[in-house]
């Protein structure tokens, strides 16, 4: 059997005292779209800091593409791109200046050329020579999924990727991530709250609520027992409850 | 193909670059380079005027069959026509330092890139050695045009011929200068990337450098503040009180004002006979001591920066 390409053992976070992520243990194949779901505060943007070495987990461990990120935190980062919620970038740059840089960061070899693909790829050459402080959300994320793939990565890190986007956006998005998985088998680890992206993008979802993993599944087998997209929310829904909501707000 | 350079030569090119298009590092940049320039005119305007008088007199002198004395511009050390640039060094230098410091963390925290640059693969040690080596190099930059400044004053003085002991006299000066603008640099990257706020980030390195050179002097060596941006008053003998020898063991080692004005009398000739610096620590040594305590405190803050929260707090 083939090693997962994320791996989680017992992965646990805390701050202050307050457990942010309990001891939070899946594998998560090759080539899977894994779509990772909670309410606000649930402990997913924790668990993508842990796995991309931006923060070290208190306790547990994991692995992503066969490195472990405590260990072998440059391992792992040569093997992963991140686009944060809310994609922040040198605002006085160019998006092709901005991206030559993270490019050159990631030990791209030849930054210009593999910048002017990734663009062209992502059909947005045409802010190229645009500085960045002027972009909508839209655009801005569209140069956050360029930097994360400049260097080819084989795991995309991915933290509420719609979020903000009109629903052109959304499409457009979901579009991009499906090529980058099917076309250059990226391994897509995605933050999300909307249920319906997750109906058409994942092959795999988990739900975390307080930090805990209450379910995962492929999502044959939760579309097979649960039907609609309706019902995946009845089933989200149940996992976090209002009663468990309540106390986050 | 582009040959791969460092991760933390990268980090150090690239921030450098962005430094040196802020308006507010370019306008500071422009003020020391412009003081030190003035500095040298004054130093050597009064050279000029002083040996011009001497010549006319001279030739009065002779004309009239008496004696003629010696030219007063030879009977001063010709490198202490530069001592205005000390001054300036102090005020301006060390808070074009603070800037560029600041500025150099300040400009990733800002835009919010801390988690993009996280997730390279470059250790934090290479990020830590990559902004330090910015700072480095940009006080270096400032450094080298106060000294090309110097030795163009020099030069442009016909009167004045520097033995190979001054010209390394004043190579040790410029040397000096540097340190001391790399202290504040130090301190205000430090600062920058410690402080949850951009404003605390900024303040914290000026309280710091306006206690050093304000507010210290006047308690090691009895110093008014108006008198400590005067390179000749600055430089007098404190009382003889328990207060003041108090004060000089306490505070003469972090007194880097003192330091640097007693480093820069000693190496360019106008330190008076009979006075010394108030502290135990000789003044050259005190600076780099200073360096290198500045530099281990930057370097503990950027390699201990949080790339999740590195953000400032608005």
């Amino acid at each position: 059997m083939p090693e997962p390409m994320i791996r989680l053992n017992r992965l646990t976070q805390s701050f202050d005292g307050v457990t942010a992520v309990d001891a939070l243990s899946m594998d998560i194949a090759e080539g899977e779209i894994f779509g990772f779901l909670g309410h606000n505060g649930a402990g997913k943007t924790t668990t993508i800091q842990m796995l991309t070495t931006l923060a070290r987990p208190a306790s547990g461990t994991a692995t992503v593409a066969g490195h472990d990120i405590c260990s072998e935190p440059l391992e792992v980062r040569r093997r992963i791109g991140y686009v944060p919620e809310n994609v922040r970038l040198y605002d006085t740059l160019t998006a092709a200046e901005n991206l030559i840089f993270f490019a050159r960061l990631s030990g791209v070899a030849d930054p210009k050329r593999r910048v002017a693909e990734v663009l062209d790829l992502l059909e947005c050459t045409y802010l190229a020579d645009k500085r960045v402080g002027g972009f909508s959300k839209g655009m801005r994320q569209r140069v956050g999924l360029a930097q994360a793939i400049l260097h080819q990565p084989a795991v995309l890190f991915l933290d509420e990727p719609t979020s903000g986007l009109d629903p052109m956006g959304i499409k457009m998005l979901r579009d991009l991530v499906m090529r980058l998985n099917t076309e250059f088998g990226m391994t897509i680890f995605m933050n999300t709250h909307l249920i319906s992206e997750i109906a058409k993008t994942c092959t795999s979802i988990a739900v975390l609520s307080h930090g805990k993993l209450v379910y995962h599944d492929r999502i044959e087998a939760v579309t097979a027992r649960y039907g609609d997209d309706a019902a995946l929310e009845e089933l989200y829904l149940s996992l976090t409850p209002v009663g468990r909501l309540a106390e986050v707000a | 193909m582009e040959a791969a350079p460092s991760p933390g030569w990268l980090i150090a090119r690239q921030s450098a670059r962005f430094v040196l298009r802020e308006r507010t590092v370019a306008l500071l940049s422009l003020m020391f380079v412009v003081l030190v320039l003035v500095s040298a005119w004054l130093g050597w305007s009064a050279t000029s005027t002083v040996n011009r008088i001497y010549l006319d007199a001279a030739a009065f002198l002779q004309a009239a069959g008496q004696p003629v004395p010696t030219n007063p511009v030879l009977d001063i050390s010709p490198l202490s026509l530069m001592r205005n640039m000390s001054v300036y060094v102090a005020l301006i230098g060390a808070l074009s330092a603070i800037v560029i410091g600041n500025r150099l963390i300040g400009l990733d925290r800002k835009a919010g890139v801390l988690p993009l640059i996280g997730i390279r693969p470059l250790g934090r040690n290479s990020y830590a050695a990559g902004k330090i080596a910015a700072l480095t190099g940009l006080i270096l930059a400032l450094g080298a045009v106060a000294g090309v400044v110097a030795v163009a004053t020099f030069l442009m003085l016909p009167v004045i011929t520097l033995t190979g002991t001054q010209w390394a006299q004043l190579a040790g000066f410029m040397a000096v200068t540097t340190l001391y603008m790399g202290i504040f640099g130090l301190i205000g990257l430090a600062a920058g990337t410690w402080a949850k706020s951009e404003t605390v980030g900024l303040l914290l390195p000026v309280t710091l450098w306006l206690t050093l050179t304000f507010i210290l002097p006047q308690l090691t060596a009895n110093l008014n503040p108006t008198a400590a941006i005067n390179p000749i008053s600055a430089l007098a003998t404190p009382p003889d009180t328990s207060f003041f020898h108090g004060a000089a063991v306490v505070l003469g080692p972090v007194s880097l004002a003192d330091a640097y004005k007693f480093a820069s009398a000693a190496l360019l000739d106008y330190l008076p006979q009979g006075i010394a610096s108030p502290s135990f620590i000789p003044p050259v040594i005190n600076l780099v001591l200073a360096t290198g305590l500045a530099g281990a405190i930057a370097w503990r803050a950027l390699t201990r920066l949080s790339m999740t929260q590195g953000e400032y707090n608005v």
